[in-house]
C-alpha cells in the first residue's frame, strides 16, 4: 500500500490536492481512501490529508504514522512533518524556492524542492499552486500517469483550465527528471 | 435492472446525501455544523439542482431542526436530517420527545469529541451518550456502509414507527472519499416502498399528540414504545435480506469475521472494525485464533446475537472510542451486561483506545491483543496509549 501525506495550512488546497490525486489513482483503477482532518476549522491552520493507494480493497480507518511520500505546501511546516511522518525512504516534495541542500539541517531525508508560486505566476495562475505541485509530485513519484492527471485537473479546474494544466505539465517535466535519475 | 449501481468516488457525507436523494424524504430540516456540514452542502446542492424536491428547512438550531423533524414526520412526511456532537446534545431533549411521539424519523450523526475542550476528532460519547433516548442506534464502518445504511434506516423506521439514527465517524468516514456503488433509483425504489403512517395530524381530524396523562397511561404507552423499538431486531433481518438480494451487500445487527476457532474476540463500533480486521489478519498469519464482532446496531442491543458470537470463546477485548465518566467504555459495558451470568463465559477485557481520535492503527490493536490476551479481567475499563 502507497500511504500519502498531503500537509498544508488552511486555505492553501492540501485537501483539494489529496482528493485530485485520489480521483487520479481511482481513474487508474486503484482502491484510493483519501481523507483529511485539521485542527479548526481556519485558515492557516495546519491541515493534513491523508492519501492511501493499494491494488486491493483498503479496510483500515486510522491516520498515517509513516508516510511513504509526502507534499508540503509550506516549508515552514517541514520540520515538524519531519520528524512525525518521515523516515530515510520517505520522498518528501516541498513547495521552495530553495535548493534541497537548505534543508540539510533537519536531518538525512530524500527532499526534492519544486517552486510552485514561481511556476504557478509564470503560467497565469497568480497564488494558485495546486496544479503545480500535483505534477511535480507525480513526476517525482513516478505515479500516477501525466495523462490522467491533466484529465482530472482539465475536469475538475473550475476556471483557468489551460494555465493550471501549463503549470502542471511544467512542475511535472522539472521533477521527472528527478525521478529518472532515481531510477 | 434494479440491481444496477454506478460506482462514484465519495466521502462517507456524500455517500449519505446520495442515500437520502435516493430515499426521496419530503422535508429535511437541518442545522449546520462540523463535520456534518457536507451533507448538508451536497443535500442543497441537489435541491437547487432540482433532483432533490423536498422541503429543506433551515432553521436557527438543531433543538429547531428536531422540532421541526417532528412535526413534520407526525403530518406523514419522510423526514431525514443531520447533525454532530454539540448539534446532537441540543436536540437531547427533544430525542426523547421524537421516540415517544413515534415518529419515524432518520437523523445522520457524525461521530466527533464532544465539549469541553472543543475539538473535531471522531469520538462515539456524542451518540451513545443518547442511548437511553428510544431511537435505533446504527454505526457503520465506510461510505459503502453509510448509503446502504441511510436507505435501510428509512424502511426499518417506518415499518416499526421509531426514529432511526445513523452513525459514521468524524473523517475516517465522514470525510474518507473512495468508491462507492450507487445505487439505482429504480433499485431503491423497489426497496423501500411509498411513505404512510397510520396517525399523523390532520387537521381534516380531530387528533393529537403528546396530551397530559395519568401514571398508568404514560406507563403503557412506554411500554409500547419498548416493544416497537425491539421490532427493529426483525425490521433490521428483513431490510437487510432485502437489500442483499437487489445489491448482493449483506449486513446484520453484529457482523463476524473470521470468529470460527477463535480464542479471542475484539468487540468494537463503527470506523475501528475495519482497522481491527486488518489486525486479526495479522495476527491470524502468526499464528494466533484471533476473530472479530462488529456491533452494527447497539439499540435496540442485540444481547442475543452478542451472546451466540461470543459463547465459547475464551477472552473478549472491547475497544472503546468514547468515554463515560465514572464508568468507562460503553460498550465494554454493555458487552458484560449481556454476557452475564452466561455458564463458562469469557474473560471481557475493556479497553478505552482511540478515545479523543487518538490514532488507533492495525499495529496498535495487535500489540493491545497480544499484551492483554492472558491479563486477569478488571471490572474497570483501562486507558490505553
Amino acid at each position: 500500500m502507497l500511504e500519502i501525506l498531503i500537509q498544508g495550512r488552511g486555505g492553501q488546497g492540501a485537501q483539494t490536492a489529496g482528493n485530485l490525486l485520489a480521483r487520479t489513482f481511482f481513474a487508474e483503477g486503484k482502491f484510493v481512501q483519501t481523507f483529511a482532518t485539521y485542527g479548526g476549522a481556519r485558515r492557516g491552520t495546519p491541515v493534513n490529508s491523508f492519501l492511501l493507494v493499494d491494488d486491493k480493497p483498503i479496510r483500515r480507518r486510522c491516520s498515517i504514522e509513516r508516510a511513504g511520500a509526502i507534499l508540503c505546501f509550506d516549508d515552514s511546516l517541514l520540520p515538524g512533518l519531519l520528524s512525525q511522518f518521515a523516515d530515510r525512504d520517505t520522498l518528501v516534495v516541498v513547495n521552495s524556492r530553495r535548493s534541497p541542500e537548505a534543508y540539510e539541517s533537519l536531518g538525512d531525508y530524500k527532499i526534492i524542492t519544486i517552486d510552485g508560486i514561481g511556476i504557478a505566476q509564470k503560467n497565469g495562475m497568480g497564488r494558485i499552486i495546486n496544479s503545480a505541485l500535483l505534477g511535480a509530485f507525480a513526476g517525482a513519484l513516478g505515479q500516477p500517469s501525466m495523462a490522467k492527471l491533466k484529465q482530472v485537473v482539465e475536469e475538475t479546474a473550475p476556471v483557468k483550465k489551460p494555465e493550471n494544466l501549463a503549470s502542471c505539465q511544467e512542475a511535472y517535466e522539472l521533477t521527472q527528471e528527478v525521478f529518472e535519475t532515481r531510477i | 435492472m434494479a440491481g444496477d449501481s454506478t460506482p462514484m468516488l465519495l466521502s462517507g457525507n456524500h455517500a449519505v446525501a446520495w442515500g437520502v436523494r435516493l430515499a426521496r424524504p419530503h422535508v429535511i430540516p437541518v442545522y449546520p455544523i462540523t463535520p456534518q456540514t457536507p451533507i448538508l452542502e451536497k443535500i442543497t446542492e441537489f435541491h437547487s439542482a432540482g433532483e432533490i424536491t423536498a422541503e429543506v428547512i433551515a432553521p436557527e438550531s438543531e433543538h429547531s431542526a428536531m422540532s421541526a423533524c417532528i412535526t413534520a414526520s407526525l403530518t406523514g412526511s419522510r423526514v431525514f436530517t443531520a447533525t454532530s456532537s454539540q448539534g446532537l446534545l441540543l436536540m437531547h431533549e427533544l430525542l426523547h420527545y421524537a421516540a415517544g411521539a413515534r415518529a419515524p424519523i432518520v437523523m445522520v450523526n457524525v461521530n466527533r469529541t464532544v465539549a469541553s475542550p472543543w475539538a473535531f476528532w471522531p469520538d462515539q460519547t456524542d451518540s451513545l451518550s443518547q442511548r437511553d433516548t428510544g431511537w435505533v442506534q446504527l454505526y457503520t464502518e465506510s461510505p459503502q456502509e453509510s448509503i446502504d445504511t441511510v436507505i435501510q434506516a428509512f424502511r426499518i423506521a417506518e415499518e416499526i414507527g421509531m426514529p432511526v439514527m445513523v452513525n459514521h465517524d468524524a473523517f475516517y468516514v465522514s470525510h474518507a472519499m473512495e468508491s462507492v456503488e450507487v445505487p439505482s433509483q429504480a433499485c431503491v425504489n423497489d426497496f423501500l416502498p411509498e411513505y404512510s403512517i397510520p396517525n399523523m395530524l390532520d387537521p381534516d381530524r380531530g387528533q393529537s399528540f403528546g396530551a397530559p396523562v395519568d401514571q398508568a397511561t404514560y406507563n403503557r404507552v412506554r411500554r409500547e414504545m419498548g416493544e416497537a423499538l425491539n421490532n427493529a431486531f426483525t425490521a433490521c433481518d428483513s431490510a437487510h435480506s432485502a437489500w442483499m438480494e437487489l445489491t448482493g451487500r449483506n449486513y446484520g445487527v453484529i457482523e463476524e469475521y473470521r470468529t470460527d476457532g477463535a480464542e479471542l474476540v475484539l468487540v468494537t463500533l463503527g470506523s475501528m472494525a475495519g482497522t481491527a480486521r486488518e489486525a486479526v489478519d495479522a495476527l491470524r498469519e502468526q499464528g494466533h485464533s484471533v476473530g472479530l464482532v462488529k456491533v452494527r446496531l447497539f439499540r435496540p442491543f442485540p444481547n442475543d446475537q452478542v451472546i451466540e458470537a461470543l459463547k465459547g470463546i475464551a477472552n473478549v477485548i472491547v475497544l472503546d472510542r468514547n468515554y463515560s465518566p465514572g464508568l468507562g467504555g460503553i460498550l465494554h459495558q454493555e458487552i458484560k451486561a449481556a454476557l452475564y451470568g452466561l455458564q463458562d463465559g469469557p474473560k471481557v477485557h475493556g479497553l478505552l483506545a482511540g478515545v479523543g481520535g487518538v490514532n488507533v492503527t492495525p499495529a496498535k490493536i495487535q500489540e493491545l491483543v497480544l499484551r492483554y490476551a492472558d491479563n486477569d479481567p478488571v471490572v474497570a475499563s483501562i486507558w490505553v496509549e
